[in-house]
């Protein structure tokens, strides 16, 4: 109701050419989060492997927690003024109406009924989320196909099954379906040998390989089942906010792509190799202001977490326990699908 | 016909009688005993085995931790304060055990017969639940402020248990007078609301108070989520406890109702001195029960978010490194439990004693 009231208070005010009169009556979700000091942003009711993870000192980390830091960077300036709220995957829409939280990212699909009828508004995608197989190396499969027949395990009820299902009955390939409640039962199944293979989200099958006894028993296939583009969500209208969260996850890519990381960035920003660095880190003053901003986010932002593939290295690539492979993840130029967008 | 004497039955007494009687008094007795004597010995010598004998201690010999070895309880050593404490800032969690401490103090003197008094357990109370809160909140002399959304593991879990149970008490003893209440109005709109809030899942009531309420009342309303959490758990513990002590105020004679009447006693009277402690005492298991079962469903609040121990808990296993320990794990949060949930029932057992011997 209220978001209908003010698309239609926009839409008169830019018929009559004065946008700026409606920002002045209703405050955005930007300027309250500056107002307030603090961002905040989703964190998990236990936690998500790779992406939300608590450590031994009660501290969160993970991939999307530094896409957290990123955007509490990018509008304060600094990492510590982000405030991680706990919820539950059931609890992420209601939260985000009701003003919990400012910001969903939460590796969150980008559907269309979340899009259109939960009044939520997505950014470009910040992560392709793959499901893959893995099976066991001694099986010799190169591809899903070759497990033609055998025993999968899934989670009961979750996407990876519906994912799977799809996947086999398009491909024509039978298999026999076996689905477990808990992530840790799938798992003990899976060592215990009573799956040829597992199906699952990236992260989820690299920490079931990397905490085996021998990893090396265990392989995961080259072949995605499905893809789930992951977005950071606002509230619908709150297009100001939007902007920043969708400039943020560009600037991270763009930086990976012009070699700028967070050992280099103040070199960079001395002196820029090219005149679109030096926009970027607001050496050449304007990528603040048209945001509303101070012209160096964006190097705060790199100071702080580093580009996208620091970040991606550091939480759930090599770095970390799942190394998990670019992959589609990668920089358009690497063979992903990734691609910054253009600053001019 | 008369009965002939007979000689007394044998007053053999020791351990060998007392074996013989109980366990190898007939032949299937002695199977049973065998069989079961084998069972345990072999359970028993497996867990010692697994949880002693073949454990992995310290964090430093972690690369031990395989499938085939023992506990690995280096996990509880790594991840074990962030069970106890979930998301409590590290360097303050001195006082998140001191306000445990404080709670559990609280619980434990209001155990103790000498201070059942109408006047002391509400001071009790107000003090223990004061000086949990200031402690963990924190924003005064020096101390950091924790906002409630940062509380957890067991100090949350024992918060949420007592709050719910100090609030829930008093609101169903109301519930129950009112349901049996002589004017109409009153004992068909509360009972009709018992009936409502009982036949709620309690997991859509509390989702409810922590996400549907914001979108619907005005903000000075809201008071904090753990708050909002809190009364709507009480409200649900009242509703299931108003009718356990209904049963009990059901219990004792009309006569006695009758003669409180008589000699003139007021309202007030006849409830504290007369009703209550009979109704209590008739349904002291069932309320035990109660208190049980409430300790052990804190562990729904994850789903909106809170960090008590059960979600720490699964916090502590979901990260790559420790993921494989989650028996590890459950068996020690299973250990917590069985220390609060047993220490209750005990107490449960000790009152009732006790109480017969007053009765009597």
């Amino acid at each position: 109701m209220k978001t209908k009231l003010t698309n239609l208070l926009t839409a008169g005010a830019i018929a009559f050419g004065s946008a700026t009169a409606v920002h002045a009556q209703d405050q955005g979700l930007l300027d309250t989060i500056i107002e307030r000091d603090s961002l905040l942003c989703t964190g998990h009711n236990g936690s998500y492997l790779g992406f939300a993870e608590v450590d031994g000192a009660g501290e969160w980390q993970g991939f999307d927690i530094e896409f957290c830091k990123a955007l509490a960077t990018a509008i304060l300036g600094s990492p510590d003024k982000l405030q991680i709220i706990p919820l539950s995957w059931a609890q992420r829409f209601p939260a985000i109406q009701s003003g919990d939280i400012d910001v969903i990212i939460k590796v969150t699909g980008w559907t269309m009924t979340r899009d259109t009828e939960l009044g939520l508004q997505y950014s470009r995608p910040y992560f392709i989320g793959p499901f893959y197989v893995m099976s066991k190396t001694e099986l010799g499969a190169t591809g899903i196909a070759d497990l033609e027949g055998g025993v999968f395990c899934v989670n009961a009820g979750t996407t990876v099954e519906r994912v799977l299902t799809d996947y086999m009955e398009t491909n024509g390939i039978d298999y026999e379906p076996l689905a477990f409640e808990k992530g840790e039962e799938l798992r003990a199944a899976f060592y215990a040998g009573r799956c040829d293979a597992i199906a699952g989200f990236g992260p989820f099958l690299s920490a079931t390989r990397v905490n085996a006894d021998n990893p090396d028993d265990f392989e995961i296939l080259g072949d995605v089942l499905a893809l789930e583009p992951e977005g950071i969500v606002v509230k619908q209208g709150e297009d100001d906010l939007l902007d920043v969260v969708n400039w943020m996850v560009s600037a991270l890519l763009m930086a990976e792509e012009n070699g700028v990381t967070q050992a280099n960035v103040d070199e960079m920003k001395a002196n820029p190799p090219t005149a679109s660095v030096g926009r970027l880190l607001g050496s050449t003053p304007g990528v603040g202001t048209r945001l509303g901003l101070s012209d160096d986010w964006a190097y705060n932002v790199i100071k702080t977490v580093g580009n996208y593939g620091e970040i991606y290295e550091r939480t759930v690539g090599e770095g970390s326990r799942y190394k998990l492979p670019r992959g589609l993840n990668n920089l358009w130029s690497n063979g992903g699908l990734l691609y910054p967008l253009v600053l001019d | 016909m008369a009965i002939e004497a007979q000689a007394p039955p044998p007053s053999a007494t020791g351990p060998a009688v007392w074996l013989r009687k109980h366990f190898f008094a007939t032949w299937y007795d002695t199977v049973f005993s065998l069989v079961f004597a084998v069972l345990i010995y072999l359970a028993l010598k497996a867990f010692i085995g697994w949880a002693f004998v073949d454990a992995i201690w310290r964090v430093e010999n972690k690369d031990l931790c395989t499938h085939d070895a023992g506990a690995c309880w280096a996990v509880i050593e790594s991840r074990g304060r962030l069970i106890l404490f979930g998301l409590y800032p590290y360097e303050e969690q001195w006082r998140s055990t001191l306000a445990c401490l404080a709670v559990i103090i609280t619980i434990a003197l209001s155990c103790l017969p000498s201070f059942w008094s109408i006047r002391r357990l509400p001071i009790l109370w107000i003090a223990g639940f004061a000086t949990f809160v200031l402690l963990m909140r924190g924003g005064f002399a020096g101390l950091e402020l924790v906002t409630s959304e940062q509380w957890g593991g067991l100090s949350l879990t024992i918060f949420i248990f007592s709050a719910v149970f100090v609030i829930g008490m008093p609101l169903a003893v109301l519930f129950a007078l009112a349901r049996r209440s002589s004017l109409p109005v009153i004992a068909k709109s509360f009972g009709f609301f018992i009936d409502i809030v009982r036949s709620l899942p309690l997991l859509a009531l509390l989702f409810a108070a922590a996400v549907v309420v914001p979108l619907l009342v005005p903000d000075w309303l809201q008071g904090n989520k753990l708050m909002r959490v809190v009364i709507a758990f009480a409200i649900f513990f009242a509703a299931y406890q108003a009718e356990i002590i209904r049963a009990g105020l059901q219990s004792i004679s009309q006569g006695q109702e009758e003669a409180v009447a008589a000699l003139g006693m007021p309202y007030w009277s006849l409830v504290i001195d007369i009703l209550l402690p009979q109704a209590f005492r008739n349904t002291l298991p069932s309320t035990i029960n109660q208190a049980v079962i409430t300790f052990k469903e804190t562990s729904i609040v994850t789903i909106i978010g809170f960090f008590e121990v059960m979600a720490s808990g699964n916090a502590a296993i979901g990260s790559g490194e420790w993921g494989n320990q989650y028996v590890e794990v459950y068996v020690f949060l299973a250990l917590i439990y069985f220390v609060f949930v047993f220490g209750l029932s005990r107490y449960g057992a000790w009152l009732e004693t006790r109480m017969r011997l007053g009765h009597a």
